[in-house]
């Protein structure tokens, strides 16, 4: 468990402020509110996009809270035979030591490896894959990686990892690319045929070992543009996730470390918006110690989906304001010049 | 010769080699095309079980479970004293998983990698709300399940699920209930149980729910890819009836096993 341990008396009592009939929360707010989101994109200027997420940051003295870091990066990949030639998209979370004192290095270790593990298993999906990765068909195409580094964790890091990768793949700009071919000069083959051996090749004869004719380019090369290239095709589809803490017969949403060392069970739940109107779940992770029953998993579902369309609408209109933001500034540098 | 320095006899094969492509003579899932019906069983069958607890001597409880092509042998040792761990008042499941180097298509080095802890991390949630661990205190308990043959991720979770549970109760741990667990896969319209590898690589969206029957409870849902919340609600649905029939199953067993 990522969570400090806390005394239990202090877990009951945590517990018994949720559970009660009118629920308490230690920081004052309601069950169904989140602490306040920072978000920045475009922090990492030598990656292909990036954004920096705080979840709670402290308004007086801009301190603490959930830190997450996103970056993507674009690799060219040379495929293998028998490879698929769509490209391919790699996620990993690494959490540095000083975001969980408490933690053995081992233990530290085996939490970001879990935390990759969801990540990854999620945004590689098949059903998630964006369109323009692909660079030479059967050849060459992008690797997109994903990098997560978690700095401070305060509760809920399954939220922000989400949320800022998200807000990273929106920004991620893929490199335009373009077809090199070599031609082989018709009639101009005798150069190479001719290598003093007297061996008679005949030219116009296809041979059946021959496979270099099958891909007509050879090579590409990155024509320069002024922007940084395309957006990633289907950027509206990636998803963000909802983690409901489940203290029944109640469950609240944005859990402080110590909340989330008293909630015996977690339910993620991870939302694609690629239509506002029908939501599809692209993940479903149980975490804790606790058990539910499918009348009760119904109602959360429900209610998970209706929490996730309102923060997605929050970030989405965020994301738009970052790119205009960009925009405005990158234009102003250039006519200052 | 063409090239200088060509030395007939060493072996001149190319300097690049490929696996042999070997013709599969089960039946053929390419054949099958978005839309059209499951080939070979119907969309609600799961496969049938074939479950021995008590096979591996030496360990405190074991079990050994087939499905299909998938084979788990599921080993429990403890609970017993845990070293270099700080107290605690309530005890700790270790799930650790091993893939055979023979047991994909494809062969898998014999070094940990991310897949053994992603299932290792899905079994351990799917029996962990089941155990009492608060009745041993300060101790561990390891469960080693070792994948000799697989067929698809979902599988294997489900699967070595309902055998570590079995094992659980094989060596005499406390639990609240028998797991049992089931896989489900979105094809076109279908939901399709206990999917096989290439169904469920073919398929928009997976689940493997676990859940205690006897309770009525759910453990556990681990679902991937794209399915619409009422295609999860139905597939839950399904797949908690599919449960009550494995846990028929496995309890049936268990006690024929325990009262020899």
């Amino acid at each position: 468990m990522a969570s400090s341990h806390i005394s239990k008396a202090e877990s009951s009592y945590i517990q018994a402020g949720l559970t009660s009939k009118d629920p308490q929360r230690l920081d004052g707010r309601n069950l169904g509110d989140y602490r306040a989101v920072a978000l920045e994109t475009g922090v990492a200027p030598l990656a292909n996009g990036s954004a920096k997420l705080n979840i709670g940051r402290n308004p007086h003295n801009g301190s603490g809270g959930t830190e997450v870091v996103a970056a993507t990066k674009l690799e060219v990949e040379t495929l293998e035979e028998g490879a698929v030639d769509k490209g391919r998209v790699v996620c990993t979370v690494t959490c540095s030591p000083a975001a969980y004192p408490h933690l053995s290095p081992n233990a530290v270790e085996d939490l970001q490896y879990d935390l990759t593990t969801v990540i990854n298993q999620t945004l590689a999906h098949p059903s998630l894959h964006p369109g323009n990765l692909r660079i030479i068909p059967g050849r060459k195409s992008w690797l997109l990686n994903v990098d997560l580094v978690v700095l401070a964790d305060a509760g809920n890091i399954y939220d922000a990892l989400f949320m800022a990768a998200r807000a990273a793949l929106w920004d991620t700009k893929v490199p335009r690319t373009r077809f090199v071919q070599f031609k082989a000069r018709k009639g101009g083959v005798d150069n190479v045929g001719k290598g003093g051996d007297g061996m008679d090749v005949h030219q116009d004869v296809t041979s059946g070992f021959d496979t270099r004719g099958a891909h007509s380019a050879a090579d590409f090369e990155l024509p320069d543009y002024w922007d940084e290239g395309e957006v990633l095709d289907g950027r509206d589809r990636w998803p963000i996730c909802i983690t409901l803490n489940l203290v029944p017969p109640n469950h609240f949403l944005d859990a402080t470390t110590s909340e989330e060392s008293a909630v015996p069970l977690k339910l993620l739940l991870v939302f694609s918006f690629a239509s506002i109107e029908v939501p599809t779940i692209q993940a479903m992770r149980f975490i804790g110690t606790g058990e539910t029953s499918s009348p009760e998993l119904r109602q959360l579902i429900k209610e998970g989906q209706r929490y996730a369309a309102d923060t997605f609408k929050a970030l989405q209109s965020k994301l738009k304001a970052e790119d205009v933001r960009r925009n405005q500034k990158t234009r102003e540098l250039f006519a200052s010049r | 010769m063409a090239q200088i320095g060509f030395d007939r006899r060493r072996i001149n094969g190319p300097e690049e080699s490929f696996a042999v492509i070997f013709e599969d003579n089960e039946e053929d899932p390419s054949k099958w095309k978005a839309g059209m019906a499951r080939v070979g069983r119907l969309p609600l069958a799961i496969r049938p079980i074939f479950l021995q607890p008590g096979l591996i001597e030496q360990a405190n409880g074991s079990a050994f479970i087939e499905t299909g092509k998938t084979k788990i042998a599921v080993a429990i040792y403890g609970p017993r004293q845990s070293k270099n761990i700080a107290f605690h008042d309530k005890g700790r499941l270790n799930v650790e998983v091993k893939f055979a180097p023979f047991s994909c298509q494809k062969r898998r080095a014999p070094i940990r990698d991310a897949e053994d802890r992603s299932i290792a991390m899905a079994i351990h949630q799917a029996i962990l709300p089941s155990v009492r661990l608060e009745t041993m205190p300060k101790s561990v308990v390891d469960i080693f399940v070792t994948i000799l043959e697989a067929d698809g991720i979902e599988g294997c979770v489900a699967v070595g699920s309902v055998a570590a549970s079995a094992a659980l109760v094989d060596a005499g741990i406390e639990v609240y209930g028998l797991v049992a667990s089931t896989s489900a896969a979105v094809n076109g319209d279908e939901l399709w149980l206990d999917p096989s590898n290439e169904e469920a690589a073919q398929s928009k969206g997976t689940l493997v729910l676990s859940s205690m029957p006897a309770l009525n409870k759910i453990t556990s849902v681990w679902q991937n890819g794209e399915m619409l919340p009422d295609q999860v609600l139905a597939a839950v649905d399904i797949c908690e009836k599919q449960c009550v029939e494995i846990h028929t199953v496995v309890a049936e067993k268990l006690r024929e096993t325990h009262s020899l």
